[in-house]
């Protein structure tokens, strides 16, 4: 275990520094100057040069990703060029509503797909399964961007129960945390769970037609311990794949949930930093967003040997 | 293996998560019961006004971005400022007098002004904060293009020379939210960025990252203190979201209106709409460095071939003034001047009279602003009646500047806002040396009177000098002027004192918020 512990960490490294390598000479390529952006439609060459310099964008490039990574590894990313404030700061400010969020999601899209999954791969071929299919293929289609704003129309212009936008932080009011994040979780958890339910179906259903759930049956083992024990953990491995891609998907790609809910998550300072080319926070929060896939990855295969001890971590 | 082991895992991974969550929450969020700011207004209570997006940052001097000045033009002063009708008044200069020679102002401070740290605010404060824009290059420097000077005989005097006589002067100090004053241990502890101190009606009490920016009433403030105990500025990018909050009295005021809801707004007696025609003016523009738009006739028949109704009503559903120049009735420098009429016969003629048959345009449009996509579609269809087929490119607005400095166009459409004074707004874009000049326009005629008004001191004739150069500008299409559009923002019944403005201030100092 410690063995593979440290593999998969030297691996994470290697791999983290080809992330910078790669976010660094994308936004080289993307066209598009920073000063110039910042400096709006009014040009000055005097202003131009003065901004060039206090970023140090002036500098060769080659200097400049050198800069960049060993800064980087001491956890220094950078100052943003746009609010002048540390990255770090920057991302830490986003992290804990973009983790809420996510986290959220993740739960609404389990109160959906487990229970609709399995009943659905339950009763294969009935109208209950049909129905659990079409809907399942439409919480996929539906754009959340649309999604987000049909929720925003029914419960908070019509009935008033939720307030449609705006953050709390879960330390300083929990309720209050609770009801704004309850509308963009339904958004993204819906589109997570529909597809979520779909992988639930197909893993049960074949786990059910299985050898070893036929074995159980036959030694008289009651239906709920056949289920519970060998059908639905046996269901569970690609199921936690599945669940740790979302999850990581959640992290940074809600950016169109984040906006139209105003959610000050880091997809939204992704989004806006591109916008802004502003270098220092793209790359510092494409490199967080690399961690937390990377570690989210982790957990899913520990996880893994530990659902089916047949999966062994080496 | 016993099942527990399995679950703990998934738990711990779970709980690593909420760590991390809860580790990194401390010093976020928002107040979110408005009776909890506290305050020394006078029990007006605590206004949530929803902007588009959060300011980079708050520094007057370097931010360029407009959310951040619609938060500064609360906490900030500048020397003068202008009145509705833009003319300039007494801020924190009481009054100023020029010299004969019209090269000296003298500006005597207003006595007893403190900064929201309780310090006194000096001539010394002015003399830094013109000093450090001037030394340090930072954006706002070329609004200091013909100052020698700035100095501070006694505390309460600041003395500006002056190169040349600059009649602009009072509008380059006080036009711009970005020569606020400003106070030296904020810039150089660099709080300044997210706790700016300035001298106005509100202090900046907290800067949530991403969410919102309260602001809380200065008692002491010069002007008397606001009505209302303070501001929350929220940051709602979508529209359709600020209105939702809006209606459901999240928030009670915003700027983020669509302008094909201005219908339905009016009729709608919840809320108030402000709507009031802007200085701002949007343009085309014919790259004259480039054949066949180096030829003044392809230009003009460019400018017969457009409907500009139809483009008002396109891009801002009426609500915008068409206009052939580029600043509205409303501003001192007007002129009524409307060359160009709809004529599909008389811009072909035009064109057979410069001898083009059919050319290939590229319209550099960007998704930033969609009214220029929506005028490119417009264009392709007007322009293709002319023997003009026109390509549209649309990229981001960052790609846009590089293209457009590069003249990697041959039309592009953009609009310059916040227009006070005509040098600012004239001499950049059209003068044969203007840093802003994209199009390559150069006339003699329209330099000297350039030049000539940038040093007029008597106001008539400047106006006069001005009158001129725009109507050469229009006549030979250096810019083809299409309108002025209006400022829109709405709010709730309850605020009242508050005013929409032309040049996009919002001054929360007057309003109040009943029952």
């Amino acid at each position: 275990m410690t063995l593979f512990l440290l593999k998969r960490l030297g691996h994470m490294a290697i791999v983290l520094i080809g992330v910078t390598l790669v976010v660094f000479a994308l936004i080289q390529l993307v066209p598009g100057d920073p000063v110039r952006l910042a400096m709006g439609t009014r040009f000055d060459p005097d202003v131009y040069a003065a901004l060039r310099a206090a970023s140090g964008l002036d500098r060769p490039l080659v200097e400049q990703y050198f800069s960049y990574l060993g800064n980087a590894l001491t956890g220094n990313l950078g100052v943003s060029f746009r609010s002048g404030d540390p990255v770090t700061l920057l991302l830490l400010a986003r992290l804990p509503a973009t983790l809420s969020l996510a986290i959220a999601s993740l739960v609404v899209a389990g109160l959906i797909s487990f229970p609709l999954g399995i009943h659905s791969a339950l009763n294969r071929g009935k109208f209950s399964d049909v129905v659990v299919r079409v809907i399942s293929q439409f919480g996929v289609s539906v754009p959340d961007f649309w999604m987000g704003i049909i929720l925003i129309l029914v419960f908070s212009t019509t009935l008033g129960w939720l307030p449609p936008s705006g953050y709390v932080a879960i330390t300083e009011n929990p309720w209050e945390w609770f009801r704004r994040v309850l509308l963009p979780a339904i958004t993204v958890g819906t589109a997570s769970g529909a597809i979520m339910t779909r992988y639930i179906r197909s893993s049960v259903l074949e786990s059910l037609g299985s050898d070893h759930a036929r074995t159980a049956r036959s030694k008289g083992l009651p239906e709920r311990i056949v289920m519970s024990r060998h059908i639905l953990r046996n269901a569970l491995v690609p199921v936690i794949t599945v669940g740790g891609v979302q999850l990581a998907g959640l992290l940074g790609g809600v950016v169109v949930v984040e906006v139209v809910f105003a959610w000050p998550g880091l997809g939204r300072l992704v989004y806006d930093s591109v916008a802004a080319r502003d270098y220092p926070v793209i790359q510092g929060a494409v490199l967080l967003i690399a961690v937390l896939f990377l570690f989210i990855n982790l957990i899913v295969d520990i996880v893994y040997a530990k659902v089916d001890p047949r999966i062994a971590l080496s | 293996m016993a099942r527990r082991g399995k679950w703990t895992a998934l738990a711990a991974a779970a709980g690593a998560l909420m760590l991390a969550l809860t580790a990194c929450s401390a010093g976020s969020g928002v107040n979110v019961n408005p009776s909890t700011v506290t305050s020394g207004g006078t029990g007006g209570g605590t206004l949530v006004a929803a902007i588009g997006g959060q300011p980079d940052q708050l520094d007057p001097a370097v931010t360029t971005s407009y959310n951040s000045f619609q938060v500064l033009e609360n906490v900030y002063d500048t020397l003068v400022e202008p009145d509705q009708n833009l003319a300039m008044q007494p801020a924190l200069a009481e009054s100023w007098t020029t010299s004969d020679d019209q090269l000296t102002w003298t500006f005597k401070l207003r006595q007893g002004v403190k900064f929201h740290d309780g310090s006194d605010f000096t001539s010394a404060d002015v003399v830094y904060s013109y000093d450090r824009i001037i030394d340090e290059k930072l954006s706002p420097s070329w609004r200091f293009s013909a100052v020698k000077s700035i100095k501070a005989p006694d505390d309460s005097t600041v003395v500006i020379t002056v190169k040349s006589p600059s009649p602009n002067l009072l509008a380059n100090l006080g036009g711009f939210k970005g020569l606020g004053i400003v106070k030296k241990s904020n810039v150089t502890s660099g709080d300044i960025k997210t706790k700016p101190i300035g001298t106005g009606p509100f202090s900046v009490e907290k800067f949530t990252a991403g969410d919102s920016i309260e602001l809380e009433a200065n008692p002491d403030y010069w002007g008397g203190a606001p009505k209302l105990d303070g501001v929350k500025f929220t940051f709602i990018p979508e529209p359709s979201t600020a209105m939702a909050a809006l209606q459901s009295g999240e928030v009670q005021w915003t700027d983020s209106v669509p302008a094909q809801e201005v219908a339905t707004l009016k009729n709608d007696n919840t809320i108030t709409l402000g709507q009031v025609g802007s200085n701002d003016y949007w343009y085309l523009a014919l790259n004259q460095a480039k054949s066949p738009w180096k030829d003044v006739r392809v230009r003009q028949a460019v400018a017969y071939a457009i409907d500009r109704d139809a483009i008002t009503q396109a891009t801002k559903y009426g609500n915008a003034t068409v206009n052939q120049l580029a600043i509205p009735k409303t501003s001192q420098w007007y002129t009524e001047y409307a060359p160009f009429t709809f004529d599909e016969a008389k811009a072909k003629s035009l064109m057979a009279e410069a001898g083009v048959t059919s050319a290939n345009m590229t319209f550099l449009a960007t998704s930033d602003y969609p009214e220029t996509v929506t005028v490119g579609q417009l264009l392709a269809d007007a322009l293709g009646k002319i023997g003009i087929t026109v390509k549209i490119k649309t990229v981001d607005f960052a790609t846009w500047l590089d293209e457009q400095g590069k003249g990697n166009f041959d039309l592009l459409m953009m609009g310059w806002l916040g227009n006070i004074d005509p040098d600012d707004f004239y001499y950049g874009q059209h003068h044969t040396d203007g840093s802003n000049n994209y199009q390559h326009y150069s006339n003699a005629e329209v330099d000297r009177l350039l030049d000539a008004g940038r040093t007029e001191t008597d106001q008539a004739a400047r106006k006069d000098l001005y009158a001129q150069a725009a109507k050469i500008i229009a006549d030979e299409c250096s810019y083809i002027y299409l309108y002025n559009p209006d400022v829109l923002q709405v709010w709730s019944t309850k605020l009242t004192g508050y005013e929409v403005r032309g040049d996009r201030a919002i001054r929360f100092r007057t309003a109040s918020l009943a029952g």
